[in-house]
């Protein structure tokens, strides 16, 4: 293994048996095997077993983070569990340099009862952290949880938040040198999470991470790499983590949209850029042109005509709206074509999909819309944590 | 490689070989000893909290059995036979040893179990989880010493010089309790059964044992004391606090070099499979 790697695995397998009462017995099976000294087999699939983790190889050098990104259920805690030494790999092998820490669940050996100083204490131990370890760092500790009056009460009377700071702020102070973190940055306030994230990048000369994450732009912004796993398998892992994340969302891919009409409200026909389609391409900054046409009944007087930009969280980015616009398009004819140009697009790169929604001016019912039945894909040299970009005016004063 | 590359592989500790098997464990132990204290900390603090009758839970059980066995040798259903000493202090004495081999097996045997989610969740040396709530049972039996010591008053009688040697005469069957403790608590991670008929055939074991009665002489009961280990280590101890002197000695030292022997074996058993636990658990 060369010195600047810090995780090295090596086709590594995990499997895991489906109903209780198998595992049970193939739990003793193994365990009496190991006892006496003889091979489990783990090799082999017996009944009712599955690779939670299939034929996984990577390599982490120091100081980079990996992001770990898949659908639920691909393998990426139970890939975490193994490079953190909880479970024994199937197959394959794993080498790891150095102290590892790992934050799979904050707070996981925190009791209840106790108080959150008794608590930093018992939690630093089974962190693996000595006693003068602890008293040494625990004025950082306490200062990074920021809990003020709550140190000396029982932890089940802190409010989720506080809880998570503690054990982030215990798993933190441990310093190792490969921290293993399961999408826990994901619970904790905004400013929490700056100040985590930030702690991290802080200490990533002496630190490699592997952060298991569904927070696609933390991932992006952060991580070196990014591997993709879905069913236990690599889908791919490079050193591109905008094209990984591409692929990740792809796996969600598939939903065709929907249409909805009421009382002979529809939306006829809707060309992009003078296109058909349900899937196009705009580079950043370039126009889009919708030509819609819309068949309405007379009981609209005027419409308001929105497009909405939806990002893969199905969180509505940005909005052209004609009500906005100060546009009041009257429903005259019986075939009504509208003509609508963005003259340059600021959304930033990725995918987005479109919701086109037609509701009544004034009573602001609805009246007809396709929702993501049109995937809009933003092109651009860059990669951006922010959901939008603004336009700005730049100058070099003398 | 560097000394720090820390290698996973299947079946990771019985490639290792035995000689780094014990290096492993010895280094185990002295990294985990303040985790031991931690943990051991942690379960006395909360262990009687939310109670009103707190640390009175420790003497309230010894004391029902033994006034129970009084209230039938009294009422003559059942004959306890010849004791020399006043029967509630070798009752009650006998009940505390009793349940430092009783309670020590049922609380190391549900160590694990109990800390289920922090085992699937966090690497640590699981010894330290076994071995803390060993400590717990220790706690318990001094407790319950401080009601013997009442009873010794009450009756006026001084012990005999030998009752130094009382807590020397105690380990082994700590350490059988222990061991076995650290076999049963991985084999119930996963089968939960273990942990139940625990209790029931520890009851039935302070049955066979004469702690609450006088040692049998004749019949099926006394073969059977014969060639109980239990017998040996806790009658021992007794004797040498109530009496002074015992007949036990050579079945004492038999059972003593089987209980240590027991406990190291479970020990390796232990070191080798624990890891197997935390995807069952």
């Amino acid at each position: 293994m060369d010195d600047d790697v810090a995780i090295k695995v090596e086709n590594v397998s995990k499997k895991f048996s489906r109903t209780l009462k198998r595992s049970m017995l193939y739990g003793v099976n193994d365990i009496g095997r190991n006892a006496l000294g003889m091979s489990s087999h783990p090799e082999k699939l017996r009944k009712s077993e599955f690779w939670a983790v299939d034929d996984v190889s990577f390599e982490l050098r120091k100081g980079e983070i990996l992001g770990l990104i898949g659908p639920n259920g691909s393998g990426k805690s139970t890939l975490l569990k193994m490079l953190n030494g909880i479970y024994w790999p199937d197959k394959g092998r794993i080498m790891i340099d150095g102290k590892v820490g790992a934050l799979i669940e904050v707070g996981a050996g925190f009791h209840p009862m106790l108080t959150g100083r008794e608590n930093i204490y018992i939690n630093a131990a089974i962190l693996g952290m000595t006693k003068e370890e602890t008293d040494e760092r625990f004025d950082d500790i306490i200062e990074f949880a920021d809990i003020g009056d709550f140190l000396d009460t029982p932890v089940k009377f802190y409010s989720s938040g506080m809880y998570v700071r503690l054990g982030f702020a215990v798993a933190i102070h441990c310093e190792p040198d490969v921290l293993l973190i399961d999408e826990v940055l994901a619970v904790g306030d905004i400013g929490f999470r700056a100040k985590c994230i930030n702690t991290i990048v802080s200490k990533l000369d002496e630190m490699s991470v592997v952060l298991v994450s569904h927070n696609m732009p933390q991932v992006s912004r952060y991580c070196n790499s990014a591997m993709l796993l879905n069913k236990g398998c690599i889908v791919d892992c490079s050193d591109d983590v905008p094209s990984i994340i591409n692929k990740y969302n792809d796996i969600f891919q598939g939903d065709a949209g929907r249409i909805l009409n009421t009382d002979n409200n529809v939306i006829k026909e809707i060309i992009i850029n003078d296109l058909i389609t349900n899937k196009l391409s705009v580079d950043f900054r370039k126009s889009l042109d919708f030509d819609i046409t819309l068949e309405l009944n007379n009981n609209t007087k005027y419409i308001d005509f929105s497009i909405l930009f939806m990002n893969k969280e199905s969180q509505v980015v940005s909005q052209v709206n004609s009500k906005y616009n100060k546009e009041k398009i009257s429903n005259i004819q019986s075939s009504l074509r509208i003509n609508l140009t963005i003259p340059e697009i600021f959304l930033s790169p990725g995918i987005y999909s479109l919701w086109i929604v037609i509701q009544d001016y004034d009573t602001n019912e609805f009246l007809c819309g396709h929702y993501d039945t049109i995937q809009l894909e933003v092109v651009a040299d860059f990669t951006s944590w922010a959901p939008t970009q603004m336009k700005g005016k730049w100058q070099l004063k003398q | 490689m560097a000394e720090n590359i820390k290698v996973y592989v299947p079946d990771n500790s019985i490639k290792k070989g035995y000689r780094s098997l014990f290096r492993e464990m010895a280094e185990e132990v002295r990294t985990s000893k303040w985790l031991t204290w931690q943990l051991f900390k942690r379960d006395f603090k909360i262990i009687y909290q939310q109670s009103v009758l707190g640390i009175l839970w420790i003497l309230i059980p010894p004391m029902m059995t033994v006034g129970t066995f009084i209230f039938l040798n009294d009422a003559g259903i059942f004959n306890v036979g010849d004791i020399s000493v006043p029967y509630p202090l070798f009752a009650l004495l006998g009940v505390a040893l009793w349940q430092v081999f009783a309670t020590g097996l049922n609380s190391t045997t549900n160590s694990l179990m109990a800390a289920g989610s922090m085992i699937s969740k966090i690497n640590f040396p699981r010894e330290a989880l076994v071995f803390s709530s060993m400590g717990k049972v220790l706690i318990t039996f001094l407790i319950q010493m401080g009601l013997v010591v009442v009873l010794f008053v009450y009756y006026g009688i001084v012990p005999p010089w030998t009752v130094i040697l009382f807590p020397f005469t105690l380990i082994p069957v700590l350490l059988l309790a222990l061991g076995l403790g650290l076999i049963l608590s991985i084999l119930n991670g996963v089968v939960r059964d273990v942990g139940r008929t625990l209790p029931i055939i520890t009851t039935f074991l302070m049955f066979l044992t004469p702690i609450l009665y006088a040692t049998p002489q004749s019949g099926f009961l006394a073969t059977l004391t014969e060639y109980n280990p239990l017998y040996y280590l806790l009658i021992v101890p007794r004797d040498l606090i109530l009496i002074g002197e015992t007949s036990l000695w050579d079945g004492y030292l038999i059972s003593s070099l089987l209980s240590i022997g027991a406990f190291f074996a479970c020990w390796i058993i232990f070191h080798l499979t624990e890891t197997r636990i935390a995807e069952r658990i």
